[in-house]
């Protein structure tokens, strides 16, 4: 859904001449909520049965559909920013590694309370992403070679951090105990329904939406990915951009590390290990570009929940992961055929 | 003369309902250099892609010597001796010039590996063979665009040696560099080379052809002799005489407004041929339109972008002034507080974000206006983008297709829109009719004159002297990084030229 079509006033503007629709250019803007309802039907279609009840729409398989997607799809909404600005975060899943860690460490040794433990986390993650910012456009490098490093980094850290340890988290009133009420990031709320990690989701997933659709700040983000040259003859501040998106990737890593330890009640250094891939790929069907300047924060969310319920369908008929992986390659190949093609269309080259 | 070497007849193309060739006839005899001219969308690259094999002709016919030809493909017009140099030169920058030259048909050692010494040789005695004296291991990154030019005309012509299509070859070239460009096709066409030379730029036309076409609508709307008044060309081109490309100048212009008295500055990367400049003196009045000629490599990109406070290292050195007030210009940020704006020469690389809708290429300069408190309006948008819309005939009327898809005109009305509509006091303009028709120059001429009765003030760098002479009211000449000479506009072209050359006129 390209956010620019969507974010210009059209019924406005001067229009005269009808222009004509391409509707391959249509399935490409709606294609991940296109691909989000064919895997649903798929998913109702091969779903096992049980006393004639469809086992993919039970509610509780919907809520571990989008319970399991929730960290990831927290990554996810960060890397849009990156993507559309043209560069690449590869460090989210070692700073989700790292944050689980520390947020575990600070609670269960350090006797640090829930707010406090939260707040240094979030703001270690951000400063992590500023510092990967910062080198990337202080000394022009490769987003791609400086988060590289950021993820070894973070990885290390997290080692040290944990002495390469499983850090337990037991509840209750005490030292060496988290408070209790940290333990609600693995429940359900409204009557044991909505997963509480999921809620956390779609409330950053909404913020970013609007950030990304209605400020100031937004319209510069799709600048600097649609011609970074440009954007800096016209006056957009083309270094602090690129830092705050890090710093986004790194506060949304930080974020979805804290709903890890929550969920799973452990901070461990290898927690996260290739959530960044899977980012990138949600976002890619989520028709957002590599080349930068164009994408959508809702094209994200429905990416990240259409592999998500594929991989569920794929698990309920007991598919192998070998299996899974294979479908999850060739539905990335198929989203960036689709995008080629329309740039093509366009007349704008590969 | 028996048979033209290549002929056209009754050629028609039509793309799903759009007839793009409306019955084209058209022919080339050996040894000659016949000018093809015409607007955007008039046809002429349809035909060229014809004649090159990219497409083939609904009807009509195609001969060769007389003899029918059916090209499927480039290859086989290729084989049958066509070559096309397209603007978008076919080069990879990262390999020298004899692996660019033998791309594809790399001479080779028995046993597989590659011949690079006699690749070489070979090079060098084919780009001696036209004069040419470049190092054949030389990266084609580190050549000039002139210089790339030829080396693309060289592969052309060792694909095929008969015909050789040219696509607006001048565009991106400096004076000399055109006319290295012209002795060359002379060269070749001695030869027995028949040269079709596409091209917007009208002046050039006496200089280099031997037969001019011009085409419009997809038909052919006049044969003329190259030397034909130029006012001649223009009607037939746009179907209508056009009196005054350039408007009226202007009959005062107000207070200064840009002052440099003795000014320098450093550049933040060497560039070949450069010399800093020392010692430039200029001044920009309020509605006046102020020119800077100059060669290749005398400073006028240079001096137009430490202005906008880019591309220079450091400080400005000496006194410049805005207003009559010393400002410090090192920085875009500084640069546009001081009511400074910048066109580059370059719309694709860093003027447009060519995926992106026209209407909001338009707002980039003034998104901090239409988003009060960080929150971006849509009604101030779409109020700004109906002002451009009603200062500039974009078209297609419509701010929601990607700005990439627009023709070089229409975008090039984007990107001085996008500009105006921050209200700028100045306006550095980088070559701003590149690769714009004729209709869509007439058009920016007028719109720029308008801005400055309204007490804009312009300065306008450009390699055709033309339009310098024709559109500004004084013209600064930039010879080696300093101003030598000043003239006011409606100046005779050889004069400028000499100056600029360092010649006595």
């Amino acid at each position: 859904m390209s956010d620019q079509k969507i974010s210009v006033a059209v019924s406005a503007a001067p229009t005269t001449a009808k222009h004509r629709v391409d509707p391959l250019a249509i399935i490409v803007r709606f294609q991940s909520l296109i691909g989000l309802v064919l895997v649903a039907i798929g998913g109702v279609i091969f779903s096992p049965r049980r006393h004639g009840e469809i086992l993919f729409l039970d509610p509780d398989n919907i809520a571990n559909i989008v319970r399991a997607v929730s960290e990831t799809g927290i990554i996810a909404i960060g890397m849009t920013f990156v993507i559309i600005t043209a560069g690449i975060d590869l460090s989210v899943g070692a700073v989700l590694g790292l944050s689980a860690v520390v947020t575990a460490t600070m609670m269960i040794s350090g006797g640090f309370g829930l707010i406090a433990t939260i707040l240094a986390v979030l703001v270690m993650g951000t400063v992590f992403g500023i510092v990967q910012g910062t080198i990337s456009t202080r000394f022009r490098l490769e987003p791609f070679i400086v988060t590289l490093a950021g993820l070894q980094a973070a990885r290390g850290l997290a080692l040290v951090v944990s002495g390469n340890q499983y850090i337990n988290i037991s509840y209750g009133d005490g030292p060496g105990l988290a408070p209790p009420v940290f333990a609600v990031l693995g429940e359900r709320l409204f009557d044991n329904t909505v997963p509480v990690a999921t809620i956390v989701f779609i409330i950053f997933a909404a913020i970013a939406t609007v950030v990304l659709n209605t400020t100031r700040f937004g319209r510069y983000v799709y600048a600097v990915g649609g011609n970074e040259r440009a954007a800096r003859i016209s006056g957009v501040p083309v270094s602090m951009v690129k830092i705050s998106v890090y710093a986004i990737t790194g506060f949304a890593s930080a974020l979805a590390g804290i709903v890890h330890a929550g969920q799973f009640n452990f901070g461990s250094a290898n927690d996260g290990m290739g959530y960044e891939l899977t980012a990138i790929a949600a976002v890619v069907i989520g028709g957002t570009s590599l080349f930068g300047g164009a994408g959508s924060m809702v094209g994200t969310v429905a990416g990240t929940i259409m592999l998500g319920a594929l991989a569920n369908i794929l698990q309920l008929n007991n598919i192998t992961p070998a299996m899974q992986l294979l479908a999850t390659a060739a539905i990335i190949v198929l989203a960036a055929v689709l995008q080629s093609l329309v740039r093509r269309r366009e007349g704008l080259g590969r | 003369m028996s048979a033209p070497l290549l002929s056209v007849t009754g050629a028609v193309k039509r793309f799903g309902g759009v007839q793009a060739l409306r019955g084209v006839d058209f022919d080339l005899k050996a040894g000659e250099i016949h000018a093809l001219l015409g607007e955007n969308g008039a046809g002429k690259s349809t035909l060229m892609n014809l004649l090159s094999g990219v497409y083939t002709p609904d009807e009509g016919e195609i001969r060769i010597d007389g003899k029918q030809v059916h090209f499927n493909n480039p290859r086989e017009a290729q084989a049958a001796g066509i070559a096309t140099i397209f603007q978008e030169l076919d080069l990879v920058p990262s390999l020298d010039v004899a692996a660019n030259l033998f791309l594809g048909r790399e001479l080779m050692r028995p046993g597989g590996m590659l011949d690079v010494p006699a690749m070489r040789r070979e090079a060098r005695q084919r780009l001696e063979a036209i004069e040419l004296a470049i190092d054949p291991a030389r990266l084609v990154a580190d050549l000039s665009i002139g210089q790339r030019q030829v080396v693309a005309i060289v592969k052309a012509l060792s694909y095929a040696s008969r015909v050789l299509i040219m696509d607006e070859p001048t565009a991106a070239l400096t004076v000399s560099e055109v006319e290295r460009l012209f002795a060359i096709m002379r060269k070749l066409a001695a030869t027995g080379v028949g040269i079709v030379y596409i091209s917007h730029r009208l002046e050039e036309v006496p200089d280099i052809a031997d037969r001019v076409t011009v085409m419009r609508d997809g038909r052919v709307a006049g044969i003329t002799e190259p030397h034909a008044p130029q006012a001649e060309l223009v009607r037939l081109l746009v179907g209508r005489p056009l009196d005054e490309l350039y408007p009226e100048r202007a009959k005062s212009a107000g207070k200064t407004l840009l002052s440099l008295k003795n000014a320098s500055f450093r550049l933040a990367r060497e560039s070949a041929g450069w010399q800093p400049p020392d010692d430039i003196s200029l001044e920009v009045r309020e509605g006046e339109i102020v020119g800077l000629a100059g060669i290749m490599g005398a400073g006028r990109t240079e001096l137009l972008s430490a202005l906008y406070g880019t591309g220079l290292a450091g400080r400005w050195q000496g006194e410049v002034a805005v207003d009559g007030r010393p400002v410090k210009l090192e920085s875009i940020h500084a640069a546009r507080k001081a009511g400074i704006a910048f066109v580059t020469d370059d719309r694709r690389g860093s003027g447009l974000m060519l995926r992106m809708a026209v209407g909001l290429n338009l707002v980039m300069s003034v998104i901090r206006r239409i988003s009060p408190a960080g929150l971006m309006s849509p009604r101030r948008q779409a109020e700004a983008v109906r002002q451009s819309f009603g200062q500039f005939d974009i078209r297609p009327k419509n701010p929601d297709i990607a700005v990439g898809a627009l023709s070089g005109g229409n975008q090039q009305k984007v990107v001085l829109a996008k500009e105006i509509l921050g209200n700028p006091r100045l306006l550095l303009l980088d070559e701003p009719t590149r690769g714009v028709d004729v209709g869509a120059k007439g058009e920016i001429y007028a719109r720029l004159r308008a801005l400055a009765a309204q007490g804009l003030g312009i300065l306008v760098a450009s390699s055709e002297m033309p339009e310098l002479i024709g559109l500004c009211d004084r013209i600064v000449v930039l010879r080696q990084g300093r101003n030598v000479a000043e003239f006011i506009g409606g100046v005779d072209e050889h004069t400028v030229l000499a100056a600029a050359n360092g010649r006595e006129a």
